[in-house]
């Protein structure tokens, strides 16, 4: 059975003659968590208005569920925005009744029901105004979700979070995962996808670099790095390739035939080690690589 | 329902709530009924309630009255004056039959006064000038013309209203029907650029479409101005009930037609249109509120061109101006409604004039739904005209 539910093909657009997204294809399937990942700029924002219909494409299509974007498909999709924003004037509850009208849904209950959830059931009468810039972003991500869509896109929604916050929206978005919703992380932090994420899919200066799940990506760039904590002065060892050094906390690239044994005991006579342990490379190195094309 | 509407609905409600609304529909009116009840008031009603207790000397030996006091010494009609047992005097000079001249003292300074006391002092002087005439002729003499104008054309002969109605509500009427369509496209650039500044245009965009926006947003904010137009005419209404005196006054003078109103409401609902969409393409292409302001004053002042040219339409209707303005869209909704109020306006230039505006809005509202739609998410990126041209063409 093909459970694609979100089928993005051949998509460009571009702005005064600058091509910021060229040629993008890519499937999200019903159920998944998709990371749709690349630097600051990349062009990910503008997939997904176009995605949203809030744009449209110089090229390409875009099919929901086989179909073309329309009001009812609408009202199925929740959406947080990168550009965080909500009326100054009206109170929380008016907000969110407003918002979830506009996708015809009454969404009195729901509403208090999320308020509740997040700890905000207090402050549903004051102003947006009123709240704390914490508050606000909480009752952004509420907003996003009120009318309980089937598809949920993310553009960076951890930026600005504090810790707690941070804490509660990916708990939020994992919950929302296992209650089979289709949601789509755009994000430039990639650690952040690493844990989240089955599948992604890698944007850089408009064009896609990598696409599948991450750890087949994983493996095909190999079992080669070796993840290093230790203490003392890290020199270059002969076998690796390349050296993400952080002080106490370095991811050694190594060279393709390189024993790791050899490795350890190399290490061992020039620093502490205080864990060694032989991974695939993190999504970062993997883009890092990808971009440099090496 | 249709998306439109419930935001139709949510503009209608958060923007009646405005404090500019509130201002705009109650403020200004009440303003310009103090302003027209205080000039009623010396006008009419409060002539006839306090007589000026007035004192005169006469030089001339010619004039006697049973009404004022006479003085032969100045000195102590100037004292009297002070001791406020008289509000005025006057001295009517040895030569008065040869210039006129008369001098008149007064313990207060008030124009309404000088009016009345002028008035008094003419009606003693005629009196006396002219007590060897019946009272019929002296009369005539105060009073020596009561017009009635009419228009001679092939189509009849039509009656015409003149004075203080031709000037006055003709210009009190279009210019409460320009504030109504100036303050709701205004509404609709603030609303516009407001949820363009607070970023919440794209959450609504996720969930609506640019043309279900732009349209319950012209819609909603359209109804709230003919909202206003209706407390217009209550207030109106109610005024005309307290005050039984100013009913005649107005029933007399003012001459609504049902053609009038039904071009009124037909000028109101496109003039509202092409100004709401010129606001939209604004709200979209500007970046603040502030340049928002500044790009809409240019239009604004281009509607508002009949008005600084009122004196001009309202004298004559029928010449070149008056017609150029009334045919010109964005000027022509004031300009015709103004014409209206005043004269016959043959059929067949309604129809035109009707006929361009009905076409404009339609182009303006398409031009300014493409504009919204390409640059209303381009934060802090103000559009180069080529760009405009370039959102316009394509589609």
């Amino acid at each position: 059975m093909d459970k694609t539910t979100i089928n993005v093909s051949r998509l460009s657009k571009s702005f005064n003659g600058q091509n910021v997204v060229r040629d993008i294809s890519f499937d999200i399937k019903k159920g998944e968590v998709f990371g749709l990942i690349g630097p600051n700029g990349a062009g990910k924002t503008t997939i997904i208005r176009m995605l949203l219909d809030i744009m449209r494409p110089d090229s390409g299509e875009i099919r929901i569920q086989n179909d073309k974007l329309c009001d009812e498909i609408k009202n199925r999709i929740g959406y947080l925005p990168e550009e965080r924003g909500l009326y100054k004037k009206l109170t929380v509850f008016e907000t969110l009744l407003y918002l979830g009208a506009l996708n015809e849904r009454d969404s009195k209950e729901r509403a208090g029901m999320l308020l509740e959830k997040m700890g905000m059931f207090a402050h549903k009468d004051k102003k947006i105004s009123e709240l704390s810039k914490g508050m606000q972003q909480k009752i952004q991500i509420i907003a996003s979700i009120i009318h309980d869509p089937e598809f949920i896109i993310l553009d960076e929604p951890f930026s600005g979070l504090d810790p707690v916050n941070m804490r509660l929206v990916k708990d939020l978005i994992i919950e929302l995962g296992k209650a089979g919703k289709t949601i789509l992380i755009s994000t430039h932090m990639m650690e952040q996808v690493e844990q989240m994420c089955s599948r992604i899919f890698m944007i850089n200066k408009g064009e896609g670099v990598l696409y599948g799940s991450i750890d087949e990506i994983k493996t095909r760039y190999g079992k080669n790095t070796v993840l290093l904590e230790f203490e003392g002065d890290l020199k270059n060892i002969p076998g690796v390739k390349k050296m993400n050094n952080s002080g106490h906390y370095a991811e050694l690239i190594l060279e393709s035939g390189t024993d790791t044994q050899a490795i350890l005991k190399n290490l061992a006579e020039m620093v502490r080690v205080n864990k060694f342990e032989i991974s695939t490379p993190s999504l970062n190195e993997i883009f890092i690589r990808v971009v440099e094309g090496t | 329902m249709k998306k439109w509407r419930i935001i139709a609905k949510h503009e209608y409600i958060t923007n009646i709530k405005r404090k500019e609304f509130l201002f705009v529909t109650f403020g200004l009116p009440l303003f310009f009924l103090a302003i027209m009840g205080i000039s009623f008031f010396f006008m009419g009603i409060g002539g006839h309630n306090e007589e000026n207790k007035m004192g005169y000397i006469d030089r001339t030996g010619l004039f006697d009255s049973s009404n004022l006091t006479k003085y032969t010494d100045e000195e102590l009609a100037r004292k009297d004056l002070l001791d406020n047992k008289i509000t005025n005097y006057f001295v009517i000079p040895e030569n008065y039959t040869a210039t006129g001249k008369i001098i008149i003292y007064s313990s207060r300074k008030n124009f309404a006064d000088n009016m009345k006391i002028k008035e008094q002092i003419n009606n003693f002087l005629l009196d006396n000038l002219l007590k060897n005439e019946p009272p019929d002729i002296i009369q005539r003499v105060k009073k020596p013309i009561d017009s009635e104008y009419f228009t001679l054309n092939e189509n009849g002969v039509k009656s015409e209203d003149s004075g203080f109605s031709i000037v006055i509500l003709p210009l009190l009427f279009s210019m409460l029907f320009t504030l109504s369509i100036f303050a709701s496209s205004g509404f609709l650039l603030q609303s516009v650029i407001e949820e363009k500044e607070n970023k919440i245009m794209e959450i609504i965009l996720s969930s609506v479409s640019h043309e279900d926006l732009l349209k319950g947003k012209i819609v909603g904010l359209g109804a709230l101005g003919l909202t206003q137009v209706l407390i217009y005419l209550v207030l109106a209404a109610v005024m005309i009930l307290i005050n039984p005196a100013a009913l005649f006054f107005i029933i007399s003078q003012i001459h609504i037609s049902i053609p009038l109103l039904a071009a009124g409401i037909i000028y109101f609902l496109m003039g509202y249109l092409v100004f709401a969409s010129i606001m939209a393409g604004v709200g979209a292409v500007a970046t603040t509120s502030r340049e928002g302001q500044q790009i809409a004053t240019i239009f604004s002042l281009a509607g508002a061109f009949p008005m600084m040219f009122s004196e001009f339409i309202i004298s004559s209707p029928n010449e070149g101006l008056a017609i150029a303005l009334s045919m010109f869209p964005l000027t022509s909704p004031i300009a015709m409604v103004m014409r209206l109020s005043v004269t016959d306006v043959p059929l067949y230039e309604l129809l035109i004039s009707i006929l361009v505006l009905a076409v404009s809005a339609y182009l303006i509202q398409e031009i300014s739904a493409r504009i919204f739609r390409a640059s209303l998410l381009m934060y802090g990126k103000k559009p180069t005209l080529k760009e405009l041209i370039k959102y316009v063409r394509q589609n």
